[in-house]
């Protein structure tokens, strides 16, 4: 009880314990909050990766899968799984339409050929698109488009003069719209008639329905023509805002669904050897945005009729060698991978069992009369992945960096471990003439010990769960954190000045004294602040810092869950190192005779 | 007849080390207190006097080989750590020429503080009356609360009486009592613990003092860790 009372007195009479339980409390958040984020990366890497691609993938490389669209009614039979759906994968290349000549160029691109109904059941494709309806200023981008695209028409149904002038509204609007707001929608429906006003509308469905934006893009077409959809930062038009919002530059100018864009595949034959590029120019009918920035800068959706006529993937006669002019029967149209999503609950490695067993007997009991049967299962070439396995090339690095990571803060811990167990070699060594009084007045070794043990747990107990509040704080709050680091506010460098001069006066008054204290703590202030806000205004000057770059760690966002587990470790060892450091000083003290530590000064 | 020494130390050895030098303080000295005695140690600075005090009281160890404390007729150093420590608890009360009062605690706590190390023998109430009681015998009962840092010398020395009497034990031991004090506040201190002789406590002093050296019964005179004089002049007073 007399250490209860001691490590009371000792806790609430001095600073040394402040400290003691602000440094352990800033150790374990700064732990906390790095893990966190480390972890919350892979865990989105992972995420990310199964929402674009289901639970289960069944892929036969570059000649495809024969007779899928079977395969897959008897995969949606299991009422385990809740859909599939086929796709054709390859790469291709892009020219992009950017309508700055000197710009047009091509991008290296991923293709999917997809089926839209089924991939948006399988993945989260409808929720990534980016474009739901037009904005104003892009309405105007597409009014100018159907004019200047059917000028001829319009001409028609205006006498001269009345076209002169619409001419030269539009022209003027034209010029304008590429930095600014143009009004051109209210000029062009107040100056022509009623009737050429819906003439006009009738060039393109997105100005009379702007919900047809998203939906021309759900459906992969626009008034009957197949479209393409492209990853956000395949399109350099796409800028990031602070908010993390995208923009398209040269104020919608460069907005990607305004043009058409010529997609070339390299076809391959059955032997492996490459036939004749095959193009074709579609319209780019939305974007989308899975979060993952590799995804998005290189992954575009076209119908899979088109993907596999591009790489001859389609339906073909099987003619005779020896007399051409005699068919034989029809292979089949393929497709290269069946992605399948699970019901709620189900694992991937269940549904992998269970797409396996589907696959097997699909093959076994295909009509005798096939001529093209499905790939068996002992095909090399063939595999039936979980997504997890599936994208291993991708999550396998970021694992690596993980590990890294880790392994690097475990010497971070140590440094902490090391600066816990000097502060409380420092109070327990301050405190061995104490110890010598208590141990010459009868008070036994582990009596002395438990003194200090529970001391070291109070401070120890208090630091890290005040560092867990401070971590976990800082993590739920990353985002906005690392929004105001780009642009930090004005008021915060303001105030620092005013601190800054605060504290130069201070110094200077309490400085003619002659004393030291209160100049080297008044210079350390001065420097501090005056810095603060001198880098504020130089980062607000240099158009503020981005530390986060979605080009490198494949996320917009920084990942801001707190992963548990490791906090917890983190907050036991802080103890456990609050403990050790005060149990060997005050064990080692309690051994000293007490006449030694008496004389310790 | 002879009487049992109530504390007797017996051909006390004690070398101490420092770096790789062995520094002998004592050389085997003996010592005899019979009950109700006041024996002054007396000696100049480095004498041993001290050391010999530490050795009597339970706070340092003979050398191995190096002599036995006996505390009526029982070994002390032969004990257990756990028995060690109720001696110094119990058994002695030792009075600190720098008073080593705990100055986190307040006058009332430090000098209830032995009652609280071990299992007292007392209730915590009659701990806590006797403590104050002592204080207030001490002329310090307005001074309860204070900090020891915010008293002076002399009432810092006289509440570490205190402590040391709290758990009521046969014999006081003072090293130097009023070597800290200047001679009015020193007397007063010397007053103090002739009273508590006077009703009946056994007092071992230890001083360099000559002057003071006369206020106990019988002197024990230490030269470079020898007793030259006094030891036998004790034993003979004791058995007269």
């Amino acid at each position: 009880m007399y250490q209860t009372l001691l490590t009371t007195r000792y806790l609430t009479s001095r600073v040394i314990p402040l400290i003691a339980v602000a440094a352990v409390a800033l150790c374990v958040a700064l732990v906390i909050v790095v893990v966190s984020v480390m972890t919350g990366f892979l865990d989105m890497v992972q995420s990310a990766g199964r929402t674009l691609m289901g639970d289960v993938i069944i892929s036969y490389g570059i000649s495809g899968l024969p007779h899928y669209e079977e395969l897959q009614v008897k995969l949606e039979e299991d009422p385990n799984i809740l859909a599939a759906t086929p796709i054709v994968d390859g790469w291709g290349l892009l020219r992009m339409p950017y309508p700055d000549s000197k710009a047009k160029q091509s991008e290296t691109v991923q293709v999917w050929g997809i089926v839209p109904e089924s991939f948006a059941k399988v993945t989260d494709f409808s929720d990534s698109l980016q474009w739901n309806v037009p904005t104003d200023n892009q309405r105007d981008w597409l009014l100018l488009d159907a004019v200047t695209n059917n000028a001829n028409a319009l001409q028609l149904l205006m006498s001269d003069d009345a076209w002169n002038t619409f001419v030269e509204i539009i022209n003027a609007a034209s010029s304008t719209l590429n930095f600014a707001k143009a009004n051109l929608w209210n000029d062009v429906k107040d100056f022509v008639t009623t009737e050429q006003w819906d003439t006009i509308l009738s060039f393109d469905e997105r100005l009379t329905e702007p919900e047809k934006l998203r939906k021309q893009g759900l459906e992969l077409s626009r008034n009957g023509k197949d479209g393409i959809i492209c990853g956000l930062h395949v399109s350099d038009g796409n800028e990031r805002q602070r908010d993390g919002s995208y923009s398209v530059i040269r104020n919608d100018f460069w907005w990607l669904p305004r043009f058409d864009g010529t997609l070339t595949m390299l076809p391959v034959d059955a032997q492996g050897g490459i036939i004749e590029p095959e193009s074709i120019i579609m319209p780019f009918v939305n974007e989308f945005q899975s979060g993952v920035f590799l995804i998005d800068e290189s992954r575009i959706f076209v119908p899979i009729s088109i993907a596999q006529s591009l790489l001859h993937l389609d339906e073909a006669e099987i003619i005779d060698i020896d007399n051409p002019t005699v068919v034989l029967g029809v292979d089949p149209a393929r497709a290269t991978s069946i992605l399948i999503r699970g019901i709620p609950g189900i694992s991937a490695v269940e549904l992998r069992e269970i797409a396996s067993v589907i696959y097997d007997d699909f093959r076994e009991n295909m009509p005798t009369d096939t001529l093209v049967f499905p790939p068996s299962r002992s095909d090399p070439g063939l595999s039936i992945n979980t997504w997890e396995e599936q994208q291993r090339s991708f999550t396998g690095p970021v694992e690596k960096e993980r590990e890294l990571m880790r392994t690097l803060f475990s010497i971070v811990y140590l440094v902490v471990a090391a600066l816990i167990l000097s502060i409380f070699w420092s109070i327990v060594f301050e405190k061995t003439r104490d110890i010598g009084i208590l141990r010459s007045i009868g008070a036994s070794r582990a009596g002395i010990v438990w003194i200090f043990l529970q001391y070291s747990l109070v401070i120890g107990i208090v630091g890290s769960l005040l560092g867990l509040l401070l971590g976990w704080g800082i993590t739920k709050n990353i985002n906005a954190i690392h929004e105001s680091m780009g642009n930090p506010p004005l008021a915060i460098a303001i105030g620092s000045f005013i601190i800054a001069t605060a504290v130069a006066v201070y110094t200077v008054i309490k400085g003619r004294s002659g004393k030291m204290l209160p100049i080297v703590i008044g210079s350390i202030g001065l420097v501090t602040f005056a810095g603060i806000g001198a880098l504020i205004l130089f980062i607000r000057h240099i158009g503020g810092l981005v530390i986060w770059d979605a080009s490198v760690y494949y996320f917009a966002v920084i990942p801001n869950n707190i992963d548990w587990a490791s906090a917890i470790v983190t907050v036991c060892g802080a103890v456990i190192f609050c403990a050790l450091g005060a149990l060997i000083p005050s064990a080692k003290a309690a051994d000293t005779d007490p006449v030694k530590a008496l004389r310790h000064e | 007849m002879n009487k049992t020494p109530i504390l007797e130390g017996i051909n006390l050895k004690k070398t101490y080390h420092l770096a790789r030098l062995a520094v002998p303080v004592l050389h085997g000295a003996s010592i005899q207190v019979q009950q109700g005695s006041w024996t002054t140690i007396l000696g100049s600075s480095g004498s041993g006097k001290s050391t010999l005090l530490h050795l009597l009281g339970g706070l340092d160890r003979p050398d191995k080989d190096g002599g036995d404390v006996l505390f009526n007729g029982d070994s002390v150093w032969n004990r257990s750590n756990r028995q060690i420590n109720r001696y110094r608890n119990n058994d002695i009360g030792f009075v600190f020429q720098f008073y080593h009062l705990l100055p986190e605690l307040s006058i009332f706590e430090n000098t209830l503080l032995p009652t609280m190390l071990l299992h007292s023998r007392n209730s915590k109430k009659d701990n806590k009356s006797r403590a104050k009681l002592l204080l207030e015998q001490f002329g310090l009962g307005h001074r309860l609360a204070h900090k020891p840092q915010e008293l002076s010398g002399g009432e810092r020395q006289r509440a570490a009486i205190a402590r040391a009497l709290v758990n009521e034990p046969d014999v006081l031991l003072a090293d130097e009592p009023t070597g800290n004090l200047d001679e009015k506040t020193g007397c007063e201190i010397l007053d103090v613990l002739s009273q508590l002789h006077t009703n009946g406590l056994t007092v071992v002093m230890v001083t360099h003092n000559e002057e003071i050296a006369h206020r106990g019964d019988a002197v024990v005179r230490l030269q470079s860790g020898n007793i030259i004089d006094g030891a036998s002049a004790t034993l003979a007073q004791a058995t007269q």
